[in-house]
């Protein structure tokens, strides 16, 4: 057993989105439309940015820039160091695309974000309406570094909640998660293939449902040194209950944890090896897997 | 002819079923900013998204006045005639200059940067009074450049006749239209978020007294506190559900005059100021009303 220990929270609204920026741990009070940095040697809690409009998912750049996504914006925007906020790209085609939630930065500092539909009202008058589709998309920027356009990645996801690369970037993870009844809950391998699109996925893992309701599938994904993978998924009302997943690439379920908070979000880890884990409820947890190596 | 709400009689006052309601003008994204030049007869407004000021001359038809307009919203005269802008992108208010050039009014308050400038109006002795609602740093399709929010309040500036910015007004949510009394005595300004008229005092100095709720919008159809101009006789025309809501200065709804797009702002219009000039998200119609507007300078 792993245990995990609450070590910040409740905060308003759920807790999301995760990155360790080398020294801490940030974290998304998406609810308070706020980031906040905890400081492991501390304890102690700062706050990043205010008024991030639910920005969710977090992700450093390999040059440092800070980007999120922002989910009552319909945008993935970068953190400038300055304390400024701008936004990235927004077109598709030229069109909106809808409310990103989670994404992954490769090492070209391409951004992969999913792109799910969202219940949650956008902000401003409701004039763009949302795709026809719900898929990944694929930021990247232009030969002078100045311009970024957007690329449609998977044509066969309704849901992805959830984005990450193998070590080798091989491999893109998605998680594929409607929640509702009859709703498609699998955690995906997409082969990154070497013209830049993806091939056919692989099922990494499979969440079922029972006359007492759904298996909650996966809402936060992260990948280990090894290329484990490991997904934040299930809650009290259905299946196996709230549980931390260590899944091997080939999708043999190596770890599985309880989680003591109803719904686990997102994870990501700190220093040490430890892991850090938001929840629905909005606490920030730690804990560490028995695999042990990040 | 106009499809009215009757929630009184009194609203016959104000308004008759015959008069017709023309659309002048079609195909905007996001209409806004209605403004009527009585120097030289020509109606202006923006379409935000479109990132355009329009100039509309009756019997030529419309063409571009500024654009790209740093996605401008609020739009009226000072006593010079100086165009006035709400820089809703540029998260300023700029002025237009007798030569052309281009001034900002307002950028910062205290050293920090403020919304994005909503809708504003100028009073007698020259100040100016805009809204600071901060919809270009969070709105799909009208963002800034710099999306961060730094101050700790959406309220209501007043930029004083020689320059100074002040906060008169910081405890809305998102504030939106503003229109004085004909006295200049009261700033009503409206509440999106809230869903409500406020009442101000205003005081010698152009500060602004306590807050006292003045209305609350009612009705379930599309459309919200957005726009909201006030006629000689002291009666409020506000967009809200439906269509332009009439209040009497005492708060009571008159009633309503149906839109079938959804409203954004309006302005009195004409030599006589008894046009109703009403922007929505794809058009701009005009009619005509009984009692006459508060001009603009």
């Amino acid at each position: 057993m792993v245990s995990f220990e609450k070590i910040a929270g409740p905060y308003g609204g759920p807790t999301g989105g995760l990155a360790w920026d080398g020294a801490a741990m940030l974290f998304s009070a998406l609810g308070e439309s706020r980031i906040l940095r905890y400081e492991p040697n501390s304890g102690e809690v700062s706050v990043v940015r205010k008024y991030s409009n639910r920005t969710n998912g977090i992700a450093f750049a390999p040059d440092g820039a800070l980007y999120g996504c922002q989910e009552l914006s319909r945008r993935v925007v970068r953190f400038n160091h300055d304390g400024s906020t701008e936004q990235v790209s927004v077109l598709l085609d030229g069109a909106y695309h809808n409310q990103p939630n989670n994404l992954a930065v490769d090492s070209r500092g391409r951004i992969w974000f999913s792109d799910p539909w969202s219940e949650l009202r956008a902000s401003g008058p409701q004039i763009f309406p949302p795709l026809a589709h719900a898929s990944v998309l694929r930021l990247e920027l232009d030969a002078f570094g100045k311009l970024w356009t957007i690329q449609r990645m998977t044509y066969d996801t309704a849901a992805p909640r959830a984005v990450a690369l193998s070590p080798d970037e091989a491999t893109l993870y998605v998680a594929e998660s409607d929640n509702r009844p009859d709703g498609r809950r699998e955690l995906r391998a997409y082969p990154a293939r070497r013209d830049g699109t993806l091939g056919a996925f692989a099922l990494v893992h499979v969440f079922g449902g029972d006359h007492r309701g759904e298996q909650r599938g996966i809402e936060g994904l992260c990948v280990d040194r090894a290329g484990n993978i490991i997904a934040c998924a299930g809650w009290k009302r259905g299946g196996p209950g709230p549980l931390i997943y260590v899944f091997s690439p080939s999708g043999a379920v190596l770890e599985s944890h309880p989680f003591p908070a109803d719904e686990p979000m997102n994870c990501a880890f700190g220093e040490l090896g430890s892991l850090y884990v938001t929840t629905a409820g909005g606490e920030l947890y730690r804990g560490r897997l028995k695999g042990g190596a990040p | 002819m106009l499809e009215l709400d009757r929630t009184t009689p009194a609203l016959a006052g104000l308004v008759s079923a015959d008069k017709p309601l023309d659309r002048i003008h079609h195909g905007m994204s996001f209409g806004e900013g209605p403004l009527w030049n009585r120097r030289d007869g020509s109606f202006l407004w923006v379409d935000i998204v479109g990132d355009t000021i329009w100039r509309w001359q009756p019997g030529i038809g419309a063409k571009p006045l500024i654009r790209p307009s740093g996605k401008a919203n609020g739009l009226t005269f000072d006593r010079e005639g100086r165009l006035c802008v709400a820089g809703w992108a540029s998260r300023t208010v700029w002025r237009v200059e007798a030569d052309g050039a281009v001034r900002t009014l307002a950028s910062h308050y205290r050293g920090r940067k403020i919304n994005s400038p909503n809708d504003i109006v100028v009073r007698s002795d020259g100040s100016i009074y805009f809204t600071d609602s901060p919809g270009a740093l969070y709105n799909v399709g009208m963002a800034a450049a710099d999306l961060q929010q730094y101050l700790e309040f959406q309220g209501v500036f007043r930029i004083a006749p020689d320059g100074a910015v002040d906060a008169v007004i910081t405890d809305t949510v998102y504030p939106n239209g503003l229109a004085f009394t004909p006295d200049e005595s009261v700033l009503y300004v409206n509440d999106t978020r809230l869903g409500e008229i406020r009442a101000y005092d205003m005081r010698a100095d152009g500060s602004c007294g306590a807050m006292r709720l003045f209305h609350k919008l009612t009705g379930a159809e599309p459309g919200i506190a957005d726009g909201m101009k006030v006629d000689r006789e002291g009666n409020i025309y506000c967009t809200g559900p439906g269509g332009i809501h009439v209040i009497a200065p005492d708060g009571k709804l008159l009633g309503r005059i149906r839109i079938s797009d959804h409203c954004t702002n309006l302005a009195w219009g004409e030599a006589d100021w008894r046009s109703l000039y009403i922007t929505t998200y794809h058009s701009v119609f005009r009619t005509r009303v009984n009692v006459p507007g508060i001009a603009v300078w």
